[in-house]
């Protein structure tokens, strides 16, 4: 693996373009899917899902084209040339339709022992894989019209930023699941049983139900439909071995179910203590799915999963009331009754109706993401679950966190209630669809915030990691064996210079700052990229430096400003040892692979 | 370690020279046309282009001067684990890059560099906004570099 100016040696993902309108395809078309793997469709519907947004957005266009003048617009619909209009419609409804149901044709994907292919495009073809041990993160998404139909898409993110994601739209419900169920187990390091093989028409298994046509098995070899986990004989080899809450352990719940799970707050390794019979085995009942008579055979079962925490809808709405968007709309509508009344115009509040507008869909983007939101603990790694028109399903494998960032604003200090954020690669940073992404809690709790924080670092590396959180969250100072700011930094920062501090436990590197905006970023050792120190004109006077965690794109971007130069210049070398010894010891990216 | 941008124990290897000529002759190329507009607008239009004018050249003589104090301020140095990368002078910035963490190594050199017989050696992590790029290195230094720094990547490979 050598790292020249090659783009795709780790990031996971390869894509080659071949070919033009016309041009001689290479691997394309009816080319075998390679590993004896075969080739899968999407679902049929899919073409009508697509193509109606499309028709939708040159609706659209038409209207705001007509509405400038509304007399021609009624003019439009007198005697016959209603009929053009209507015409034109089906028309492009039409064109819109078939060109998606074109490509709906030309897209196919494949599932192999370490990769996800997938051929798409009609024009410019492209083939993309991603490989499995890259597997960042695996989000099943349904808009609202998918779910009214059964459908979802299935989102694989590699590494390769943000719009690097494998997606597969649409597909049916349960194969979705089975699909991810199976994609995960893979990229865990487990490793496909080779069972006998069992005849296509055994109860529950109907190839007929599936897509796309005749080939009913995933791969070569199917597996028994009953979903038979390998090594299941033997509890040291299965899933079964990650403990979860320990002594506090409650039994496996539902989705959907309220009963919390109480993280433990000490030290508890995750990796290392075999689960006792009980809540955690294999098989236990639960959110268990076996693949559905739709899914065709497929070896692996769902992991069990706990629910940690949720959101409950009365404090989502109520936080979204007191946010900054909110307070604008309160804003904006102030100054527009003060417009209309002073210059007794009404038009002239209409000035405000862009700004009104745009604060009104941060509100409800808020609201529309956030709601119903839960989080659970699986050996999959984290299950985030959340999503009112659109819902998804966000699982995160183990040791794919990068930082952690908890941010309050004022508007929340009177509730301590905090905004969790992770960054994972893959999931891009500034876009939208990033931001929704990358959110581990949008309205917490200050337990929900440690409970959080403990569903990404377990094991948070000190003797009172309860201690260490609220220090973080709320101290000053050196409080909880923060190593604070110099007082000398109060020239260039009079306002949070007391909040500014850093601790290095066992495993991690906590960063706290912000005094009216407050915010804590946590980084594990061994996920650490780069550091860098940074010091301007100002800071050089008074002896300070910033220094800077660089982490892959997201919404944390964990740093401390105005640290004593010193002080500063040893984190930098002690965090690059740390980071190397950390990452020496790190769990593979199988994480299954070590126990096995 | 006493200063925050002097880590002890380390040896800084700095760029060649060239490459302050390089930023002047592109200086040059973007300010003397812009100049010749200005002058001829001034001397034809009206008087008060001369303001723009001035501070036309007065921000290309603080450039050109600072330019070579910035050149001679950029420093890398190897360590056994990670590489450092120095840069600034009135807002400085040292960034270490462990090797194990290293994507790819990118080798470029434009049209003007390579009259120059410089060229530009860019780490990337996964990180973006991990800036350790080097430039001015002449070409055998620069191949020497990124064979250096592909073969300690690989030898301290660490998965994302």
């Amino acid at each position: 693996m050598s790292i020249f100016s090659g783009r795709s040696a780790r990031g996971g993902l390869e894509g080659t373009v071949t070919g033009g309108a016309g041009g001689p395809v290479r691997d394309g078309g009816a080319g075998p899917a390679p590993d004896g793997a075969t080739w899968r469709r999407m679902h049929p519907v899919t073409p009508a899902l697509r193509g109606w947004k499309f028709f939708v957005a040159v609706l659209a266009i038409g209207w705001f084209q007509v509405a400038q003048d509304l007399e021609q617009t009624l003019g439009l619909f007198r005697g016959h040339r209603w009929v053009v209009v209507v015409g034109t419609l089906a028309v492009v409804a039409v064109i819109a339709f078939a060109y998606s149901a074109v490509a709906w044709r030309m897209t196919r994907f494949a599932v192999t022992d370490d990769a996800v292919h997938l051929q798409s495009g009609i024009l410019f073809r492209q083939q993309r894989r991603a490989r499995l041990d890259r597997l960042q993160a695996v989000d099943l998404v349904q808009p609202l019209l998918a779910r009214l139909v059964g459908l979802a898409e299935l989102r694989l993110e590699v590494a390769g930023g943000a719009g690097s994601a494998v997606s597969l739209a649409f597909l049916r419900e349960p194969e979705a699941e089975a699909l991810r169920t199976e994609l995960l187990a893979l990229a865990a390091g487990l490793q496909r049983p080779a069972a006998p093989g069992v005849p296509p028409g055994t109860p529950g298994t109907a190839p007929s139900a599936l897509p796309g046509g005749p080939a009913a098995e995933v791969v070569g070899g199917p597996g028994s439909p009953s979903g038979v986990l390998p090594a299941a004989a033997s509890p040291a080899g299965t899933r079964a071995d990650v403990v979860i809450g320990s002594q506090d352990a409650a039994a496996p719940v539902a989705d959907g179910s309220a009963v919390p799970v109480t993280p433990p707050h000490g030290p508890v390794p995750l990796a290392t203590v075999p689960v006792a019979p009980g809540p955690l085995v294999a098989g236990a009942p639960g959110p268990v799915l076996t693949p559905g008579p739709a899914a065709g055979p497929s070896a692996f079962q769902a992991a069990p999963e706990q629910q940690v925490y949720d959101l409950p809808m009365g404090r989502l709405l109520v936080a979204s009331i007191r946010s900054g968007a909110a307070v604008g709309v309160v804003v904006a509508l102030i100054a527009a009754v003060v417009l209309v009344v002073l210059s007794r115009d009404p038009g002239g509040a209409f000035v405000l109706v862009p700004g009104l507008i745009g604060a009104v869909s941060v509100v409800w983007g808020r609201v529309n993401q956030g709601a119903g939101f839960r989080a659970a603990i699986s050996p999959d790694g984290i299950r985030l679950r959340h999503g009112l028109t659109e819902a998804r399903t966000q699982t995160v494998p183990p040791g794919r966190v990068q930082a952690i960032g908890l941010q309050q604003g004022p508007f929340w200090r009177g509730r301590d209630w905090w905004r969790v954020e992770i960054n994972v690669a893959g999931y891009g940073a500034g876009t939208d669809q990033g931001a929704r992404e990358s959110v581990l809690h949008p309205v917490a709790t200050r337990d929900e915030a440690a409970a959080a924080l403990w569903l990404v670092l377990p094991d948070l590396g000190t003797a009172d990691p309860r201690g260490v959180i609220d220090a973080a969250l709320s101290g000053r100072d050196d409080e909880g064996g923060f190593t604070p700011a110099p007082r000398r930094s109060r020239w260039v920062d009079p306002i949070g210079f007391r909040r500014h501090g850093f601790l290095v436990t066992d495993r991690a590197l906590v960063l706290r700052s912000g005094r009216v905006f407050r915010r804590v970023d946590v980084v594990p050792h061994e996920r650490t990229q780069s550091l860098g120190l940074e010091q301007g004109p100002l800071q050089r006077r008074l002896g300070l430096a910033t220094f800077v965690v660089h982490s892959t794109p997201g919404p944390v971007s964990p740093r401390v400003a105005h640290l004593d130069g010193a002080v500063a210049a040893a984190l930098l070398d002690e965090q690059a040892r740390r980071a190397r010894q950390a990452r020496a010891v790190q769990r593979p990216e199988q994480w299954m692979r070590e126990q096995g | 370690m006493s200063m925050p941008f002097e880590p002890d124990g380390v040896t800084w290897s700095h760029v060649s020279p060239r490459l302050a000529s390089a930023r002047l002759t592109t200086l040059a190329i973007v300010v003397v046309p812009l100049l010749a507009v200005l002058v001829a607008v001034a001397v034809l239009a009206t008087p008060w282009a001369w303001i723009p004018v001035g501070v036309v050249l007065a921000l290309a003589v603080w450039i050109a001067i600072t330019v070579r104090r910035q050149v001679r301020a950029l420093g890398y140095a190897e360590r056994d684990d990670d590489l450092l990368v120095r840069r600034g002078i009135v807002f400085r910035s040292l960034v270490v890059v462990p090797y194990g963490r290293m994507q790819y190594v990118d080798v470029t050199a434009g049209p003007l560099a390579r009259r120059f017989g410089i060229a530009s050696v860019q780490l990337h992590t996964a990180a973006p906004s991990t800036s350790a790029s080097i430039e001015g290195l002449p070409p055998a230094e620069a191949a020497r570099l990124r064979d250096r720094l592909a073969s300690r990547g690989e030898a301290r490979l660490a998965g994302l």
